[in-house]
C-alpha cells in the first residue's frame, strides 16, 4: 500500500479526538432520552461491569453463538465435502442454499417461533443453519476447484488416491473452507444478535431491545458498542488466517 | 474433476425442484399441521390471495420504491466519502476505522436507535436501508479510485480532457467500472436485509411488515407465501448486477 495509508502517530489520533468530541458535544445537546455522549456511555459500561449485567448477557450470547458455530462447522464442511465429491448432488442443492442464504433472516424469524419456539433452540438454529449453509457452499466450491495443473503433476508422479487428496485436494480446498468460515461467523453472529431482539429478550441482543423500551440510550449504546467489538475481533481474526492461506489458491 | 454442461445441469435443477415439491407436499399432508408446515398447494393458494387481492403488490411496490430511494442515497454518500478517503490521508483516517465498524456492526442492533431518533415514517426506513448498504459502496469506490490509471490519464489529458472532476468522472470512474459494480452488488444484497430489518422492526408496510403481521396471526402458509417474493426480490437484484458487472469486465 502507498505511503497515503500508513498511519503517522497524530493522524489517527487527531481522528479519534475530533469524532469522540463531536459526539460529546453533540450527545450533550441533544434530549438524554434520545441520545447519550460517550463519558454517559462509558459511565453506564462501568455500572454494568460492576454489577454483572454485561457479563451474564455475554455469557448467553456467546453460549448460543458458540454452539451454533461448532455445530455449524462440525456439520457444514463434511456435507460440503459430500457436495464437492458428488457434484451432482451439489448441483441440484445449490439454488436452495442460495435462496435461503440470500432471504433476510428478519423475514424468517416467524417461521422459527414456530418450528423452535422462542428459547436457545430457536437462537441456536439461527447462527447453526445460516453459518453451516456458508462453510458448506465454500468447502464445495473448494473440493471441485482443485488446481488443475498440480493435479496433472501429482498424476504424472503416480500419486495415489490418498497421496492426492492429501497433498494437493485438500491444501486446494483450505482457503475457500476458510473464507466459508469467515462468512460463516459474519453471519452466525447477525443472527444470535437477530433471536435476542426479536425472541427471547435476552443476551447483548436484549439489552438493545430493553434500552429501547426503557428510553435508556447509554445502555443501548453500550451493547452495541460492545457486539460491534465482539463482531470485529472474530471477523478480524479468521480475516488473517484466510489472508495467511490465501497463496495456496493459486491463480484460478 | 470432469464437468458437466450447464444444460445438464439445469435439467438435474428442474427435476430436483419437482422431487423437492413433490416430498414438501406429502411431508406436509402427512404431517396435516398448517401451522407448522402448510403443504405446497396451501402456500400456492395463499400466494395467489396475495395476489388477487393486490395486498401483495402494494407491499411489493413499497418495499422497492424503499430500496430504490435507500440504495440511490447510498451511492450518492459511498461514492463521495469513497472519492475522499482514496485521494486524502486525513479523510481516510477520520472516516475509515468508523465506517468498517459501521460495516462490522450487524444493521440490527442500530436500528431501534434510529428509530429513536428517526421516528417510524419513511425516512427511517430508509436511513436503515443507508446504514446497511453504505459500507460497500464506499470502500469499493475508495479502492476502484485508488489505484491510478496513470495511461488512462495521460492519454485524456493528451486528448484534451482538463480539471480534475472532468478526469474523475470520464476516466477514473469509467476505470473503476467493474470494481464499482461489485460494491453496488454487495450494497444492494445488504440493502434488500437493511429493508427487511427496517420493514419488519418497524411494522410498517412493504413486505417486511406484510410477513410480520402475517406471522403474529400465525398464518404459516401466507408467511411463506411472501418470504418467496422479498427472496426473489434479492436474487434478481443482485444478479442483475452481477451481470452487469460481467458485461463491463474490461481489465
Amino acid at each position: 500500500m502507498k505511503m497515503l495509508y500508513k498511519p503517522s502517530i497524530w493522524l489517527p489520533l487527531l481522528s479519534l479526538v475530533v469524532v469522540l468530541g463531536g459526539w460529546e458535544v453533540v450527545g450533550r445537546s441533544i434530549n438524554p432520552l434520545l441520545f447519550a455522549p460517550p463519558s454517559e456511555v462509558i459511565k453506564q459500561l462501568n455500572v454494568m461491569i460492576a454489577s454483572g449485567e454485561l457479563a451474564a448477557a455475554a455469557k448467553i450470547t456467546m453460549q448460543a453463538l458458540f454452539l451454533g458455530y461448532l455445530l455449524a462447522v462440525v456439520v457444514g464442511i463434511p456435507f460440503g465435502i459430500i457436495m464437492g465429491i458428488f457434484d451432482r448432488f451439489g448441483d441440484i442443492l445449490q439454488p436452495y442454499l442460495y435462496a435461503i442464504f440470500s432471504t433476510p433472516r428478519v423475514v424468517v424469524v416467524p417461521l422459527i417461533v414456530v418450528w423452535f419456539g422462542i428459547g436457545f433452540e430457536a437462537r441456536l438454529f439461527l447462527v447453526f443453519f445460516w453459518a453451516a449453509i456458508a462453510i458448506s457452499v465454500n468447502t464445495a466450491q473448494g473440493v471441485r476447484h482443485a488446481r488443475p495443473d498440480l493435479v496433472e503433476v501429482a498424476r504424472s508422479f503416480q500419486a495415489n488416491r490418498m497421496q492426492m487428496a492429501r497433498h494437493v485436494l485438500i491444501p486446494g480446498a483450505i482457503p475457500f473452507v476458510l473464507a466459508g468460515l469467515r462468512i460463516g461467523a459474519e453471519r452466525a453472529i447477525v443472527g444470535v444478535i437477530i433471536g435476542e431482539m426479536f425472541l427471547q429478550i435476552v443476551g447483548l441482543g436484549g439489552i438493545i431491545t430493553q434500552g429501547s423500551s426503557d428510553l435508556l440510550p447509554a445502555k443501548m449504546l453500550c451493547a452495541v458498542v460492545v457486539i460491534a467489538s465482539m463482531g470485529t475481533i472474530i471477523v478480524t481474526a479468521l480475516d488473517m488466517l484466510e489472508r495467511r492461506f490465501q497463496s495456496w489458491k493459486g491463480t484460478v | 474433476m470432469k464437468t458437466r454442461s450447464n444444460r445438464e445441469i439445469r435439467r438435474d435443477q428442474i427435476v430436483g425442484v419437482l422431487i423437492f415439491l413433490t416430498i414438501w407436499e406429502i411431508t406436509a399432508r402427512f404431517l396435516d399441521n398448517k401451522l407448522v408446515l402448510p403443504s405446497v398447494s396451501q402456500i400456492m393458494a395463499a400466494f395467489w390471495d396475495l395476489l388477487i387481492s393486490g395486498e401483495l403488490i402494494l407491499a411489493l411496490s413499497e418495499s422497492i420504491w424503499l430500496l430504490v430511494v435507500g440504495l440511490f442515497i447510498s451511492t450518492v454518500i459511498g461514492f463521495i466519502l469513497g472519492a475522499l478517503v482514496a485521494r486524502s490521508r486525513t479523510a481516510y483516517w477520520m472516516l475509515n476505522p468508523y465506517f468498517s465498524a459501521l460495516f462490522a456492526t450487524p444493521t440490527i442492533a442500530l436500528v431501534p436507535l434510529v428509530l429513536v431518533w428517526f421516528g417510524f415514517g419513511f425516512p427511517g426506513r430508509v436511513i436503515v436501508v443507508v446504514l446497511a448498504a453504505v459500507v460497500p459502496i464506499m470502500f469499493s469506490v475508495a479502492s476502484g479510485l485508488r489505484d491510478d490509471p496513470k495511461d488512462l490519464v495521460d492519454v485524456a489529458r493528451s486528448f484534451g480532457v482538463k480539471g480534475e472532476l472532468a478526469l474523475l468522472f470520464r476516466v477514473r470512474v469509467r476505470a473503476a467500472l467493474p470494481v464499482l459494480l461489485a460494491g453496488l452488488r454487495l450494497a444492494a444484497g445488504r440493502g434488500v436485509v437493511g429493508m427487511a430489518v427496517a420493514e419488519t422492526y418497524l411494522r410498517l408496510g412493504g413486505i417486511g411488515g406484510l410477513i410480520k403481521s402475517y406471522g403474529s396471526l400465525f398464518q404459516t402458509d401466507y408467511v411463506f407465501a411472501s418470504i418467496l417474493p422479498l427472496s426473489l426480490l434479492g436474487i434478481t437484484i443482485v444478479s442483475l448486477i452481477g451481470r452487469l458487472e460481467r458485461r463491463f469486465h474490461w481489465s
